[in-house]
């Protein structure tokens, strides 16, 4: 067992934790966040996308050893208490949700991609979430989802 | 060299299990002290918006505002069964089931009082007046097993159409298929909850473009051989070009407010749809899905 420390969300947890326990494992099962989600283990789907350090990486390839002292956000830290994040209020707006189960994954892809590249073209943002598999929607609500956010948050920085 | 071609491809498809298979629904709509209006129906939501769909038939049909009615589902032991969240059935089936449960609540309130304006004082009335405040509903579809000597029968009731014009992109060097542009038109009734359908609408074609060109599962001795996404290869966002969807509304009568289900017919034209592209861009019919590089290529140099 081996003591490691992680940010996540803003709020510090350590733990003894077994060195081959997974990042999604620590968080899902010792911090209890279950708004990550699991779809294929090996790095193919995207459902377990979190922002590891300004990046998003598949949690569920990451040691959480690996990631001792590492800055993460989930999906669980996107809203502002009952106030949803721009990028949660258009993919509701505009539908891009069916089953849910890749949606948090595509959150947090979009927001990794739009935190880096405010203005992305369309192919920049299919190129962005093409790591999130999504079997419901055929992706092109998500899309339009997107530009929406986009829309929003540069709203919100000329309003500041 | 890359070639382009376009593709159409129209079906019918019959909503609900047909070929007389029992295929029931029920719902129960009870107004409370509260004044609430609850709907208990075993309607399963797994992102096909069934949910929403009973919510706003119930709605309509007992001309409430929406903050007093709350559907209650997937709890056995609180209401009876609605079959499956399959077959593309629940918003006819499940639907026409909330619809008979509602309009014979609406009926036992509109005989307490004639004018609704509070729901609790209307819950008083109904109670004094000893009328019945939760009532059944029910729906059964009516459909016949087909005579496969006289073909007589009545195997689906009713039918949804749709037609796909799908553009692809097939290079003739590698035998590769890009999906350039696909105009997804349905006929589905009256479409109950336009965002959710298109989404359904849109979905089911990135699903054909799978089931067309990329999904394929290998089995050997019973053991499948592609059990993940490495190796069973399914559509990401690069792959689905922006799809629009159009509905017909033909109205349905025996479907709740004329609708019919939508769920699976939405993915079929897809696949036709894309070989006959491919076969008007190079000339060569792929009669085994799915059009896989390989495929393609080996049809163009045989036709060649
Ligand atoms: S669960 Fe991690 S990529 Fe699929
Ligand atoms: S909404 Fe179901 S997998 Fe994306």
């Amino acid at each position: 067992m081996i003591e490691v420390t992680l940010k996540i969300n803003g709020k510090m947890y350590t733990r003894k934790i077994n060195p081959m326990l997974r990042l999604i494992d620590f968080i899902r099962d010792e911090i209890k966040l279950k708004g990550t989600k699991e779809g294929c283990g090996e790095g193919e789907c995207g459902a377990c996308t979190v922002i590891m350090n300004g990046k998003t990486v598949n949690s569920c390839l990451v040691l959480a050893a690996s990631a001792n002292g590492a800055e993460i956000t989930t999906i669980e830290g996107l809203s502002n208490g009952d106030h949803l994040h721009p990028i949660q209020e258009a993919f509701i707006e505009v539908g891009a949700v069916q089953c849910g189960y890749c949606i948090p994954g595509m959150i947090l892809s979009t927001k990794a991609l739009l935190d880096e590249n405010l203005d992305a073209t369309e192919a920049q943002i299919k190129e962005g979430i093409s790591g999130n598999l999504c079997r419901c929607t055929g992706y092109t609500k998500i899309v339009e989802g997107v530009k929406i956010a986009q829309k929003k948050i540069i709203n919100s920085q000329e309003g500041d | 060299m890359k070639k382009r071609g376009v593709g159409f491809a129209s079906i019918f498809y019959g909503t609900g299990y047909g070929n007389g298979f029992p295929d029931e629904s029920r719902a129960t709509a009870e107004i409370k002290e509260d004044g609430s209006i609850i709907i208990y129906v075993g309607v399963s939501d797994v992102g096909s918006g069934g949910l929403s769909i009973m919510w706003q038939i119930a709605i309509e049909t007992l001309g409430v505002n929406k903050e007093f009615v709350k559907i209650k589902h997937n709890n056995t032991s609180m209401m009876h069964d609605s079959g499956t969240a399959a077959a593309s059935r629940q918003t006819y089936n499940t639907g026409n089931a909330v619809l008979d449960a509602c309009s014979k609540l609406k009926k036992n309130m509109m005989l307490a009082s004639e004018e609704v304006t509070n729901l609790k004082v209307l819950y008083k009335q109904m109670v004094t007046k000893r009328i019945e405040t939760r009532v059944e509903g029910y729906f059964k579809a009516t459909t016949k097993e087909v005579n496969l000597e006289t073909g007589q029968g009545n195997p689906y009731w009713p039918y949804t159409f749709g037609a796909q014009m799908v553009t692809v992109e097939v290079d003739d060097e590698t035998g590769k298929v890009d999906i350039l542009d696909i105009v997804s038109v349905n006929d589905a009734g009256k479409i109950v909850n336009p965002v959710l359908a298109a989404g359904q609408a849109i979905g089911g074609c990135a699903m054909g473009i799978g089931y067309a060109i990329m999904e394929e599962v290998f089995v050997n001795k019973g053991e499948i051989k592609n059990r993940n996404f490495s190796n069973y290869i399914i559509p990401t966002s690069k792959d689905v070009p922006n799809i629009k969807s159009y509905f017909v509304e033909d109205i349905e009568g025996t479907g709740p407010y004329g609708a019919k289900g939508l769920g699976e017919p939405v993915m079929i034209p897809t696949a036709p749809a894309i070989i006959n592209a491919i076969y008007d861009a190079v000339g060569v019919r792929i009669y085994d899905l799915p059009a896989t590089c390989d495929k393609v290529l080996l049809a163009i140099k045989n036709n060649a």
